[in-house]
C-alpha cells in the first residue's frame, strides 16, 4: 500500500523558535562571557564575517529543499580564488577574474548536476568525488603556494564601505533579497520545492525538471564563484586551503534555519538566522580565545541538536 | 448483501443515458502493454463521448488503472491507436495528453506537500507576472480562489498542502484538475477518501462539467455510484476488455459476474483436512497506528484462512499489525495460547513468519546469497550458543534447499539471480529454518509464473499437512477460493464478514469487498 501524501500538523512553528532560540541565546552567552562580543564594532564584524558563508548557504537551502546536497563548494570556492587571484595578479582586471571564478562556479555546477540529474548519482557521492577534483585542481593551479599581490581594489570590495555600510553587508544582503524572489515569487523557486517535494507531479505537469536539477547546482557553483571573490578580498591572497570544508558551515547553518532533508520542507529566512548563529558562536568562541577546533566541534554539535529537532518533528506522526 | 442491488447514493435524478453518436471525443484501439511477465493490457478498445460519465470497472489487477495510465500518456502502449475526434494521435507524455484536455485526478496524490494550495493548483502553469519572470501572485490566489469555491472547498489558497487531511488533498487534486479546463477527465476512485458532504459536491461539479460537454472516465468500486453516475460501463478482466453495458441493461450481479469471470486454468493442489487442530493465532480487538481497526480472527492449526478484499482495504496492515512491523494501538495478538508483544523480533522467536508482499525487498536480501538469506532468520535457533558456524549454516541451507527443491547451483548464488518461485522458497525455507509454526503470506504468488505457483501452493499444502497454520492474503480470488479453509474478508481497514468453505466463492468475495453502506 503506497504511502500516501504526509498529513503531519505544520512543525514550523518549532523551527523558527529553535534557531532564533539558538541565536539569542549565544548572543546572550557571549555578551555576558565576553566584554568586546556587545559591541558596535563586533556586531558589524559577526555580520562582515558571516557574508561569505551565507553566499554559500543560500544556494546550499535550494539545493537541500532538492533533497540534495552539495559537499563541493567549499573546495570549488577555494578554486575559483584561486583562479580569480591568478587573472587579477596578472591581468589586473577585475571583471576579467570575476568571470574566471564564475566560470569555475558554473562547470563545476554543471558536472555536479549532469551526475546527480543526468547519471542518477546519489548527489553525496557526486559531490564527494567533484570535491575531491577542486580541491586537487587547486593544488595543481597554485602549485601548493599562496597567490599574493592582490590589488587594492579588490582587498576595498571585503574592506570598503559602501553609504557608509561595509560593503559584504550590502552584498549580503543584495543577494538574500534575490534568492528571497527567486524561491517565493518565479516558477523556479516553486519547481525547486517541488523537486524535493514531489517530483512525479513536476513531470505530470509537463516540467523538465532534470534541466532544473542541473540549474540548481549550477546556482550554487556560481555563488561560490561569487564569494570567492569576497575570500579572495578578505585574506589578501589566494590560498589553496583558504575554503575547504566550508560548506560543513553552510550546510550546518541551513539546518539550524529549519530547512529540512526531505519533502522540499526550506525556509530561506531560517537559513539568514542559522548563518547568523553560526556566525556569533565563532565570533564568540574567538573572543574567548577558543581555538578553532573546538569551535568545529560546538558547531557540530549544534548541528545535531538541529537534525535531532528536524528527525523528531519529521517522524510525529 | 442486498446493499449491493439496493440503495443508490443521494443525488439528483440521474441523467438519461446518453446514445453514442457523432465521433468518439477519444479513442483507444486494440491497446496491448506488456511489463516483464505480465500482459497488463491486451487487445483493449475503449471510447468516450463527450458529456457523459463512462464507469471503468474490474477486479485488482484488472488493467484499469494502466489503461488509465496509457490514456493520459504516462504509458506507451506497445501497440495500438490513439485517436482523438477521429484522427490519429501520438501521445509520448503527460504533456502531450494534457494539450488534448486530458487531466487525470490519480489515486496517488500528485501534491507537493510543502507548497501551498493554489501553488499546487497551477503547477507548471503559473500565471506570468508583468514583471518578467515573476509570478503574478495575486492572480494565482484570486484564480485559486475560483477553483476552490467551484468545488466548494472552504480553505485559504495559501495553506499548505501537507497540513490538510486526505480528504481535503483529495479535494485540492479534483480541483487542479478542473482547472486545467478538462475536455476529458479521468478519476481513479475518488470518492475514496470523501466524505458523504464532499462526494455529493463532487457529483454535483461532475454534473456542471457534463452538461459542458466533458466526457469524464470513472474508475470506481462502489456499485451505487457506478448505477447513479455510468451512462455507460466497461468491464476489464486479466488485462482484457470483457463487456461493455449500459446501467438500465444490467444489473449489480451481472456486472460482478462479468469482472469475475470463470477461473483461469490452473491446478491449485490441497488436501482438505476436517478438522483443523489448536488455535494458532488469535487476535482480539486489534488496531493499528497504519489505520486497521477492530480486527478479529483465529487461525488454527492446520488450516489456511484467506485474508481477501480490495486493495487498500487494510490487509497487508492486518499482516503487518500482527507480525508487530507495524505499532498497535489497541488489542490483543496471541500465539499458540500465549500472548505475543513486541516487535518482529518477538515474532520470530513466537515461531511467526511474514512471507512479506514484496519479496525484493522485504523478503530477501537480493544480493546476498541463497545460503545467507536462508539463515538470517533462523539464526538464533541454529546458533544457541550465538557462535556462527559456517559449516553448520551451509548444512541447514543444503537441507532447506533439498527439502523445498530450490533450483540453484549452490548456496553460494546470489538469491537475486533465482527465479521468482525459487526466490519465494527460499523466503519460506527462511522460515523454516527459524521453526515457524505460524505462517503469514501475502500475495505468495505475485510476480510467479503458472506452473511455479502450484508448485508454492504444494509446499503450503504441505506446510499446513504437517500442522502448520497459515494466513493468506491474496488479490487473486481464485487462489483464496480453491486454497483456504475459510476467508475473511476485508473493506475499509476493517473485516466485514466470513466465508466458511461452503460459501467461499469469487462472487462473495466481491460482494462483500465492495458494497457499499
Amino acid at each position: 500500500m503506497s504511502d500516501q501524501a504526509v498529513s503531519s500538523p505544520a512543525p514550523r512553528i518549532l523551527a523558527i523558535p529553535g534557531v532564533s532560540v539558538a541565536l539569542i541565546g549565544l548572543s546572550l552567552l557571549f555578551a555576558v562571557a565576553s566584554p568586546g562580543f556587545l559591541t558596535s564594532g563586533n556586531l558589524s564584524n559577526v555580520l562582515v564575517q558571516s557574508v561569505i558563508l551565507l553566499l554559500l548557504a543560500l544556494p546550499m537551502t535550494l539545493i537541500i529543499m532538492t533533497e540534495g546536497l552539495d559537499l563541493s563548494m567549499g573546495a570549488v570556492l577555494t578554486l575559483a580564488s584561486l583562479v580569480l587571484a591568478l587573472i587579477v595578479v596578472s591581468t589586473q582586471s577585475l571583471a576579467l577574474a570575476l568571470l574566471g571564478a564564475l566560470g569555475v562556479g558554473l562547470v563545476f555546477g554543471l558536472v555536479n548536476g549532469w551526475l546527480i540529474a543526468g547519471l542518477s548519482i546519489p548527489p553525496f557521492v557526486a559531490t564527494l568525488g567533484t570535491l575531491g577534483a577542486a580541491q586537487g585542481l587547486a593544488l595543481v593551479v597554485s602549485d601548493g603556494q599562496s597567490v599574493v599581490g592582490i590589488p587594492r581594489f579588490v582587498r576595498l570590495i571585503y574592506s570598503g564601505e559602501t553609504f557608509g555600510i561595509p560593503t559584504p553587508i550590502l552584498i549580503g544582503a543584495g543577494f538574500y533579497a534575490l534568492f528571497h524572489i527567486l524561491l517565493y515569487h518565479t516558477r523556479f523557486g516553486t519547481y525547486v520545492c517541488a523537486l524535493g517535494g514531489n517530483r512525479d507531479a513536476l513531470t505530470l505537469a509537463g516540467v523538465a525538471w532534470k534541466r532544473l536539477l542541473v540549474a540548481v547546482y549550477m546556482l550554487g557553483g556560481a555563488m561560490a564563484g561569487v564569494a570567492a571573490l569576497l575570500m579572495t578580498a578578505r585574506i589578501n591572497a589566494g590560498h589553496p586551503t583558504a575554503a575547504i570544508g566550508m560548506e560543513f558551515d553552510a550546510i550546518a547553518a541551513v539546518a539550524l534555519g529549519g530547512t529540512s532533508f526531505e519533502k522540499g520542507n526550506g525556509w530561506l529566512l531560517g537559513t539568514l538566522l542559522g548563518v547568523l548563529t553560526v556566525g556569533v558562536l565563532r565570533n564568540g568562541l574567538n573572543l574567548m580565545a577558543v581555538p578553532s577546533s573546538v569551535q568545529v566541534a560546538c558547531i557540530g554539535a549544534l548541528v545535531i541538536a538541529a537534525l535531532l529537532i528536524d528527525s523528531l518533528r519529521s517522524t510525529r506522526p | 448483501m442486498n446493499a449491493m442491488t439496493a440503495t443508490r447514493p443521494r443525488l439528483d435524478a440521474p441523467p438519461p443515458p446518453r446514445p453514442a453518436e457523432g465521433k468518439p471525443l477519444l479513442e483507444l484501439k486494440g491497446i496491448c502493454k506488456t511489463f516483464p511477465g505480465v500482459k497488463a493490457l491486451d487487445d483493449v478498445s475503449f471510447a468516450v463521448w463527450p458529456g457523459e460519465v463512462h464507469m471503468l470497472l474490474g477486479e485488482n489487477g484488472a488493467g484499469k488503472s494502466s489503461l488509465m495510465k496509457v490514456l493520459c500518456g504516462a504509458y506507451q502502449a506497445d501497440a495500438g491507436e490513439y485517436l482523438h475526434k477521429g484522427e490519429t494521435v501520438e501521445i509520448r507524455n503527460p504533456a502531450d495528453a494534457r494539450k488534448l484536455g486530458i487531466a487525470v485526478i490519480f489515486q496517488e496524490f500528485s501534491l507537493v506537500p510543502y507548497l501551498d494550495v493554489a501553488q499546487n493548483i497551477f503547477l507548471g502553469r503559473e500565471f506570468p507576472s508583468r514583471i518578467p519572470g515573476l509570478i503574478d501572485r495575486r492572480r494565482l490566489y484570486r484564480e485559486a480562489r475560483a477553483v476552490l469555491d467551484l468545488i466548494g472547498l472552504d480553505i485559504d489558497p495559501r495553506t499548505k498542502v501537507h497540513t490538510l487531511g486526505v480528504a481535503q488533498q483529495q479535494m485540492v487534486e479534483i480541483g487542479k484538475a478542473l482547472s486545467q479546463d478538462a475536455r476529458i477527465l479521468v478519476m481513479d476512485e475518488p470518492t475514496a477518501a470523501l466524505s458523504d458532504r464532499e462526494t455529493e459536491r463532487l457529483f454535483a461539479v461532475m454534473r456542471q462539467l457534463q452538461a459542458k460537454g466533458v466526457a469524464i472516465v470513472y474508475i470506481s468500486h462502489r456499485m451505487a455510484e457506478v448505477f447513479a453516475l455510468g451512462d455507460r460501463i466497461t468491464v476489464l478482466r486479466d488485462g482484457k476488455l470483457v463487456g461493455r453495458a449500459q446501467p438500465d441493461e444490467t444489473t449489480p450481479d451481472a456486472l460482478v459476474r462479468m469482472m469475475v469471470g470463470r477461473n483461469v486454468d490452473m491446478s491449485y493442489p490441497r488436501n482438505f483436512t476436517e478438522q483443523p487442530g489448536e488455535i494458532a493465532l488469535e487476535v482480539k480487538g486489534l488496531s493499528a497506528k497504519n489505520g486497521i481497526r477492530d480486527i478479529d480472527l483465529t487461525v488454527r492449526a492446520g488450516e489456511i484462512v484467506g485474508l481477501c478484499g480490495l486493495v487498500g482495504s487494510g490487509r497487508s496492515e492486518v499482516a503487518r499489525a500482527v507480525f508487530g512491523a507495524d505499532e498497535i494501538t489497541a488489542g490483543e495478538v496471541r500465539v499458540f495460547g500465549k500472548p505475543k508483544r513486541g516487535g518482529p523480533d518477538a515474532s520470530v522467536l513466537a515461531d511467526i513468519g511474514l512471507i512479506p508482499e514484496s519479496r525484493k525487498t522485504e523478503g530477501l536480501a537480493l544480493i546476498r546469497t541463497v545460503g545467507d538469506n536462508l539463515a538470517v532468520a533462523g539464526l538464533p535457533k541454529l546458533f544457541p550458543d550465538k557462535l556462527f558456524s559456517p559449516g553448520r549454516a551451509r548444512r541447514a541451507a543444503e537441507d532447506l534447499i533439498a527439502r523445498l527443491r530450490i533450483a540453484t547451483p549452490s548456496s553460494n548464488q546470489s538469491v537475486g539471480l533465482l527465479s521468482g518461485g525459487n526466490q519465494q522458497k527460499v523466503v519460506i525455507g527462511k522460515w523454516l529454518a527459524a521453526g515457524t509454526r505460524l505462517f503469514i503470506f501475502d500475495e505468495p504468488t505475485r510476480g510467479i509464473d503458472v506452473g511455479a505457483k502450484s508448485e508454492i501452493f504444494a509446499l503450503i499444502d504441505q506446510l499446513v499437512a504437517e500442522g502448520a497454520a497459515v494466513l493468506m492474503i491474496s488479490s487473486e480470488q481464485a487462489e483464496i477460493v480453491h486454497v483456504c479453509d475459510r476467508a475473511y474478508v476485508m473493506r475499509g481497514k476493517r473485516i466485514v464478514g466470513e466465508l466458511s468453505r461452503a460459501e467461499l466463492s469469487e462472487e462473495n468475495i466481491v460482494r462483500m469487498g465492495m458494497h457499499d453502506e
